[in-house]
């Protein structure tokens, strides 16, 4: 049901329907003057100007922009526009801590942790706005940055792209199962036949899958209705210490007595052509660690083969019992979709939009190296604590939607540390073998939490006073 | 004890005597607390790094009654006898409950439970199981209308719920120290609170928040979830 008086035209784009461009540039911004930044918001809402970028709304319609334009604040950051009392007294309690001080919620410890995060992270203080420029070329993401740099400090500047044929770091590909919503006709998701979520899922105002139950809309209803929140996360991936891994654990599986049940032997070819042994175990583990082979394939309908039979959905699957995707892969914990859960009532109602880009330089496993890369995600969703973060928290780093993966974090992003860590590999015959010793191979560099304004409550920002 | 004189003995015995106690309570420890703000600590179990070194969490909600009377109670009993089936139809529904019960404590009315994971999914899965359910028993609480229907105010509910949620105190009891500081806002990383303090810490702490729980409780297997017990006992999760 979408509800009336939904108009699309008055939503920031990106949140309904993704834009697949090949740059991004994320502007982590400071507000010091107040009045300059709020005629920038003024003039962005109401459709730029030659000084002004134009905030991108959920149509933009054939004439596509060369650079798309978003924003979304810190809690921070509504305050330093002049937010009055009431209003930020109406935000939820996430929103108002912000993101390091759900620290311990996050995974967000060790070397994640918020007191080693880089500029312009280590002062979540000054990060008021994140302002995101999607285009296909550099110039354009350049005309944009220096459009925003007068009314703004600009006290960071991220840069992520699209890796070649849809992957990110570690080689994955990435971006294929999204929400879709009910009343949005997205193209890309015509033949999915996930069930449609509500409106309510990603913006306030709206029926959520939760019958009966409503995400606090904040106050003045201008400001709050059609707004959305993100985690924007910063996710450093250690593509070599992955790698690796996968190395040590197709080693050690080599010797272990139930390895035929995991590939009978002449089968390798049927992983990747020309991969020995080893080669095709390595892809087997990180194939079960995440859910999809790496080239996207679901093992839910192809567990034994990245080269299945054409036709093969990359989307339409559900988790049945004894499904042949592992209960502790990265896609089934995020996502259990119709799969018995422990919380009965939990399926499909903590689902996230995600729009990411990879960071960082080119990896070439022939030639490992330790650079910064990894992930410049938004995690996008009616509710941080209900969305992103119970996902976090009770999903992806503790596994209590399965008594089978309980006490075990997700073995790709989870909090790892080598003297805990397990996963359990599925083996044709439904046994498993446990694999263990794995260190963390994702961890935070920044990120925030911020509020995705509709287009109207930005124009209600920007007339702010005081 | 060698040089322990007369006066010292005097001293130690201070907190026996009956117009030292009431000096403390009347005049000393409301002019040291306004002297050294203690804000009350939040309730509930606080976050380990790894949530599996804590699957099992207590809590122990303590909701004052409006009507502070016999007759108050008894209302509060009913309330919880008419919704009772249906509350514990939907603590199975969320998952993660081992065990919850209500008593009347005094003049409150309090629900204690042991849950696994999460304080919010917890309350928010239970809220949407059961309804409007929980809005008879907001009815006869103070402060419970504020956040009423919980089911259309989700956030405030929880916050409510957290608020009155019994302060874990520490196992160890000197991490009191860091705890009261960083609820201050002062850090001290470096000099750790001087152990003889303690117990002022505790003093200040109860006084803010009469109510606390003593420390996070004894487990019998601990580390274990419902479900995964439900799924040993093969009584189905
Ligand atoms: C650097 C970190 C991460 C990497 C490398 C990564 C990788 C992947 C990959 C390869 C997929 C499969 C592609 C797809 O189904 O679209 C995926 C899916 C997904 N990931 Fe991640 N991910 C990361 C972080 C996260 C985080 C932090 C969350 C949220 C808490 C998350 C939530 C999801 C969800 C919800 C799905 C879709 C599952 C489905 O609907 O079937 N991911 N991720």
């Amino acid at each position: 049901m979408v509800s009336v008086a939904f108009d699309r035209l008055e939503i920031q784009g990106n949140i309904l329907r993704g834009y697949r461009r090949n740059l991004v540039r994320h502007l982590v911004l400071e507000v010091r003057n107040r009045d300059a930044a709020r005629r920038f918001l003024g003039v962005a809402a109401a459709g730029g100007s030659d000084d002004v970028p134009r905030i991108t709304n959920e149509a933009p319609g054939r004439a596509r922009p060369d650079a798309f334009f978003n924003i979304g604040l810190t809690f921070a950051g509504l305050r330093a526009l002049g937010a009055p009392q009431d209003t930020l007294a109406s935000f939820p309690t996430e929103f108002v801590e912000g993101m390091t001080r759900r620290a311990l919620k996050l995974g967000d410890f060790g070397p994640g942790a918020p007191e080693h995060w880089p500029q312009p992270f280590d002062n979540p203080a000054r990060v008021h706005i994140v302002a995101s420029i999607y285009a296909d070329f550099k110039a354009s993401l350049d005309k944009a940055q220096a459009q925003v740099a007068p009314a703004f400090t600009i006290v960071g500047v991220l840069d992520g792209r699209s890796l070649p044929n849809q992957k990110v770091f570690f080689d994955y590909k990435d971006n294929i199962s999204q929400p879709r919503f009910q009343g949005i006709d997205d193209p890309e998701q015509r033949r999915v036949d996930e069930p449609k979520d509500p409106l309510g899922t990603v913006l306030l105002g709206h029926p959520t899958r939760f019958e009966g139950l409503e995400f606090g809309v904040p106050v003045p209803r201008e400001l709050g209705f059609n707004g959305s929140y993100n985690a924007f996360r910063v996710l450093r991936q250690d593509a070599a210490g992955f790698e690796r891994y996968l190395t040590t654990a197709a080693e050690r599986l080599l010797s272990h007595p139930d390895v035929g049940q995991l590939l009978p032997k002449g089968e390798e070819g049927w992983i990747g052509a020309g991969l020995d042994r080893v080669g095709a175990l390595r892809e087997i583990v990180a194939a079960q660690m995440c859910g999809r082979w790496r080239n996207g394939v679901p093992l839910a309908l192809s567990p034994d083969s990245p080269l299945p039979e054409p036709g093969v959905s990359e989307t339409n699957f559900d988790y049945p019992r004894g499904s042949t995707c592992p209960a502790g892969s990265h896609i089934r914990r995020a996502n259990p979709r119709g799969g018995q859960i422990v919380q009965r009532i939990a399926n499909r109602t903590r689902r996230l939009v995600r729009r990411g880009m990879s960071y960082g330089p080119d990896f070439d496993p022939k030639l490992p190296d330790d650079a910064e890369r990894g992930l410049l995600g938004n995690f996008i969703g009616a509710s941080l604590g209900a969305q992103f973060e119970a996902v976090m928290y009770d999903w992806i780093n503790l596994g209590l939607q399965d008594p089978d993966i309980t006490g075990s974090n997700d073995p790709l992003l989870g909090a790892n540390e080598p003297e805990t860590s397990w996963f359990d590999l599925r083996l044709r015959n439904g046994g498993h073998i446990r694999l263990r010793g794995f260190p963390r191979f994702v961890w935070a560099r920044g990120g925030a939490y911020t509020f995705l304004p509709s287009l109207p409550a930005i124009t209600y920002l920007s007339k702010l006073t005081g | 004890m060698a040089g322990e004189s007369g006066f010292d003995t005097f001293v130690d015995d201070l907190p026996r005597k009956w117009w030292f106690k009431l000096l403390a309570n009347w005049i000393v420890i409301p002019f040291w607390a306004w002297l050294r703000p203690t804000p009350p600590l939040p309730g509930g179990p606080r976050p380990t790094p790894q949530p599996s070194e804590n699957v099992q969490r207590m809590m122990n909600l303590v909701m004052p009654l409006k009507d502070k009377s016999p007759l108050g109670r008894a209302y509060a009993a009913m309330a919880v006898a008419q919704n009772v089936n249906e509350i514990f139809a939907g603590l199975d529904n969320v998952g993660t409950v081992h065990f919850a019960r209500f008593v009347v404590i005094g003049d409150n009315l309090c629900m204690i439970s042991v849950y696994d994971g999460d304080f919010t999914n917890y309350i928010r899965d239970f809220i949407a199981t059961v309804g409007s359910v929980f809005d008879a028993i907001m009815d006869l609480v103070e402060g419970g209308e504020a956040v009423k229907p919980c089911e259309t105010k989700i956030d405030a509910f929880i916050d409510w719920i957290h608020a009155h949620d019994l302060f874990q105190a520490p196992d160890l009891p000197t991490d009191l120290f860091r705890l009261q500081d960083a609820a201050r806002g002062v850090e001290r990383k470096r000099e750790p609170g001087l152990l003889r303090s303690l117990s002022r810490e505790y003093i200040l702490q109860l006084n803010a928040n009469p109510n606390f729980s003593l420390g996070g409780g004894y487990r019998a297997y601990p580390g274990f979830s419902v479900a995964q017990v439900r799924q040993k006992l093969g009584v189905g999760w």
